[in-house]
């Protein structure tokens, strides 16, 4: 009974590295920009067909296809920010966030036409089989998604407080007009920010489609999954990130094995409208 | 007296009234025609009332199907099991929904939580509702209910054919349309405007952010609500697949485009997009159709970048410049362009 | 006008991360007083009309009004006491006219049988009888200084605070200000507070002055005294005395 517990537990931790990863990506749109990108969660979606399609299509292991996917989305995300955000940024926020609507619907519809509205799963990887530790059963696909996870968001976190773009990023983040005094060009700023988010969904939907499957309706799920997640964090800080993504996944993977698998979203979107109410700032938030 | 009322743009406005009244009868036989037109008018309904809170209130509501499917619950419930006539039923459904926007609601609506959050707790909302009622068996779960099958009953409101829920939707788009304008004119009205101006300038002005704003919501929720009840009985059944986002997202695509915060633009949006996927329909083919979201989807994004004020502010240009054009001597041309 | 206090400020502190904004602030104003609060720039002192008027939230002390506490109230309800505010940076309703921006603020009190009365009679007041069903993004900065000023009148306030109400504008407008203030204090009984700049204006307006530098209290008194006092000296020159 306990084994169960435990078992269901680390697969909620696993499964709350890669949401991270994927949140981590919105949180830099949205805590350098404060940009709403609605269409965030059909990233995912797009990079889960794209892996899926290029391994079915072309025959590559999925191991491999974060090649293609990761500069594919950064350059749908840089642009997606240069045709359509940039024009928004001065505008009222209803019109800033009707183009990420339009986008998001965009995407889905498009992938619905090309791909069908039926699940689609890869089977074939090098990274195959399970591990056994005790009682306990690492899958590992979810093992070797849950570690490449953490090491990405371990590199964002470093490239973030080291690096000179990094250091762009945050002093955007904080106050643009100050950043620009100091020689920090806004635009590009803000285009490598959202492109480099956007690949962030590249790699997380890379891990997922390996152990789970995709169709045209998940766009909504992830998106939801990334902001919950953003809402339980606060802005500001990775580390307070990564805690509220394994509680995410944790309470997925809880609500799966003891409720009903069909309740697995719904436990974390009640979370979501639950920690609106009491704490709007998030747990960790700075500001 | 009689010289004042009857400005050419108060006639035109009787004439199109009056027309709205008769379609039906002019219409006779071709159904067609008339499932469309309550079409558009179903979609007018909820993007005119969302227009209060998305327009008005300047909030981002993605949760018209959440109301849209409480109502049809609601009604279809105490149909079904209760044996209680959708007269009763539908403005019962209109204030669950409105009781559930207000739970949402209240605690967003604060001074300051931006609206960013509102928008993705109403669209997770929908969301809730939908999964808890496939779960839920008593109401239902995943089955289709049907309500009970009449060729012409006024008590179950049910009929073969869609004159009589035409005219209901039609009702409740001249209510929609007339608090649109009525509320502008009101404390509530002026209200929305200054907090979608400055928020903190309205509040020091004895502005109560969160109360205005419940307001707001509660009336196009309640709206929706007991268009869900219509929803119901037009189609003779209901299913949790009514807590629908994409329709959802449609009505709030419908207000962008329309015009926020002008009364009719939402309706002219409709009239046209829905129009226009009929159109694509039924000359190219289901393929088509299903990317005619996609092209929603560009045309809400056109519009965004390049006329933000949306259709309603592009067909009074439009008018104006037509008016312009035909205008019998240079008197009526400087009064026109003076006058707007 | 009795000279009771309306606003009684206790202890007032509040911290942003490491930096003290408002450090242990106390002040009283008194009932149809005029009060003037200067000090170098980021003294606090928005920061400190902030906190008054239930923008910001203290960490600590407490906020009297009219005898009641506010200190936790949202910016409308004390609005709704009776205490309303103008900004440094003009808050535009721009896609509102005059008049319906006045309307805004008058319907604090009004119900919708009385308010058109009112707006009518706060345009009159203001001076905005000319300007009145202009939209408010049109206007020139005076002209949008004034709309502030007369909807925050209309809202049937008993006090306002203003937050650098003079600032931008030219001697003769300056002048028109301070008649108008000084007319809604001696006919109305309005209670003011004022932040200035402008040392003209708090000067000859203001028999009560306070002064404010890095979120501390240093100085209180009539005009004659704020100018010959050495701290005061020091805060906006760095010198004690000048020669």
């Amino acid at each position: 009974m306990l084994d169960n517990l435990i078992q269901n537990f680390i697969n909620g931790v696993m499964l709350g590295a890669i949401y991270t990863l994927i949140a981590l990506g919105l949180s830099i749109i949205f805590g350098v920009m404060n940009i709403v990108n609605f269409a965030h969660g059909d990233f995912v979606m797009v990079a889960m067909y794209a892996t899926f399609w290029i391994s079915t299509g072309l025959g590559w292991d999925p191991v491999a296809t974060p090649l293609i996917t990761i500069p594919l989305l950064f350059l749908i995300g840089v642009l997606a920010y240069y045709l359509l955000i940039h024009r928004t940024l001065r505008r009222n926020y209803v019109t800033q966030i009707a183009v990420t609507v339009g986008l998001m619907v965009f995407l889905r519809s498009i992938t619905q036409v090309l791909f069908q509205a039926r699940p689609r799963t890869i089977t074939q990887s090098i990274i195959q089989g399970t591990l056994n530790l005790g009682p306990y059963t690492f899958t590992m696909t979810r093992l070797a998604s849950a570690i490449v996870a953490v090491v990405f968001i371990v590199a964002i976190y470093l490239f973030l407080a080291k690096s000179w773009a990094g250091w762009a990023i945050r002093a955007a983040s904080d106050d643009l007009d100050s950043a620009s005094l100091l020689g920090i060009n806004p635009t590009k700023t803000y285009a490598l920010s959202f492109g480099l988010g956007s690949a962030l969904t590249a790699v997380g939907g890379a891990l997922l489609i390996t152990f789970q499957q995709v169709d045209p309706t998940m766009g909504m799920r992830f998106g939801l999954l990334s902001w919950a997640i953003l809402a339980l964090a606060g802005l500001g800080s990775i580390p307070g990130l990564l805690i509220s993504g394994t509680i995410v996944g944790v309470v997925e993977s809880l609500t799966a094995a003891y409720w009903d698998p069909r309740a697995r979203s719904l436990t974390v979107y009640l979370l979501f409208i639950l920690i609106l109410w009491i704490k709007p700032k998030g747990l960790f938030g700075r500001k | 007296m009689l010289k004042k009322i009857s400005t050419p743009k108060n006639l035109l406005l009787l004439g199109i009234i009056l027309f709205t009244l008769v379609l039906p009868l002019v219409i006779g036989s071709n159904q067609y025609v008339l499932v469309l037109t309550t079409t558009v008018i179903l979609f007018g309904v909820m993007a005119t009332s969302w227009n209060l809170i998305g327009g008005l209130g300047g909030q981002l509501d993605l949760a018209a199907g959440a109301y849209l499917g409480l109502g049809a619950f609601t009604t279809g419930t105490l149909l079904t099991r209760w044996n209680i006539t959708p007269w009763v039923g539908m403005p019962l459904s209109g204030l669950v929904a409105a009781g559930v926007a207000a739970l949402i609601g209240a605690p967003l609506f604060r001074f300051r939580v931006r609206g960013v959050w509102y928008a993705l707790s109403s669209s997770a909302l929908v969301q809730v509702l939908y999964t808890a009622f496939m779960m839920w068996s008593s109401v239902g779960g995943p089955m289709d209910q049907y309500l009970p099958r009449y060729d012409a009953s006024f008590y179950y409101l049910r009929y073969n054919t869609y004159a009589p829920y035409y005219y209901i939707l039609l009702m409740l788009l001249y209510i929609a349309l007339y608090l649109n304008y009525y509320i502008r004119g009101t404390r509530l009205g002026f209200q929305l405007m200054a907090l979608g101006e400055s928020e903190e300038a309205a509040e020091v002005l004895g502005v109560n952010a969160r109360n205005s704003k419940l307001k707001a919501l509660m009336i196009y929720a309640y709206l929706v609500g007991v268009t869900g009840g219509v929803y119901t009985c037009l189609f003779g059944y209901y299913h949790p697949r009514f807590f629908d986002s994409n329709m959802s997202t449609e009505v709030a695509i419908l207000g962008i485009v329309g015009g926020l915060g002008i009364p009719y633009g939402p309706l002219l949006a409709a009239a046209v997009l829905v129009r226009g996927r009929e159109l694509l329909r039924a000359n190219l083919g289901t393929v088509v159709e299903r990317s005619s979201m996609a092209v929603y989807a560009v045309i809400l994004v056109v519009i965004a970048l390049f006329r933000p004020s949306g259709l309603a502010v592009l067909a009074g240009d439009i008018y104006r410049a037509i008016r312009l054009r035909f205008a019998k001597d240079t008197y009526v041309k400087s009064a026109d362009s003076a006058g707007d | 006008m009795s000279n009771l206090p309306i606003l009684q400020v206790i202890n007032l502190s509040k911290k942003f991360g490491n930096l003290v904004a408002v450090n242990n602030v106390s002040f009283q104003v008194n009932s149809g007083e005029i009060v003037g609060l200067i000090g170098p720039n980021g003294a606090g002192k928005t920061t400190l009309f902030n906190l008054v008027t239930g923008l910001e939230q203290p960490d600590s002390g407490k906020v009297f009004f009219k005898g009641t506490e506010i200190t936790h109230m949202a910016p409308y309800q004390i609005c709704q006491l009776g205490m309303s505010r103008t900004f440094q940076i003009a808050q535009t309703f721009s896609s509102m006219t005059v008049s319906e921006a006045v309307r805004v603020g008058a319907y604090n009190r009004c119900d919708e049988k009385t308010v058109i009365a009112k707006v009518n009679e706060i345009v009159n007041l203001c001076n905005l009888e000319a300007i009145r069903d202009i939209k408010c993004g049109e206007l020139s900065l005076v002209q949008l200084r004034r709309v502030e000023l007369a909807r925050a009148i209309a809202t049937g306030a008993e006090m306002l605070l203003l937050d650098e109400a003079g600032a931008g504008l030219t001697a003769i407008e300056l002048a028109e200000l301070m008649r108008l203030l000084s007319r809604l204090n001696s006919e109305a009984g309005l209670t003011l507070c004022v932040v200035e700049h402008v040392m003209q204006m708090v000067m000859g307006l203001c028999p009560h002055i306070l002064v404010l530098d890095s979120g501390v209290l240093i100085a209180e008194g009539v005009p004659d005294e704020i100018r010959r006092n050495s701290d005061v000296i020091e805060a906006y020159l760095g010198v004690r005395e000048l020669e």
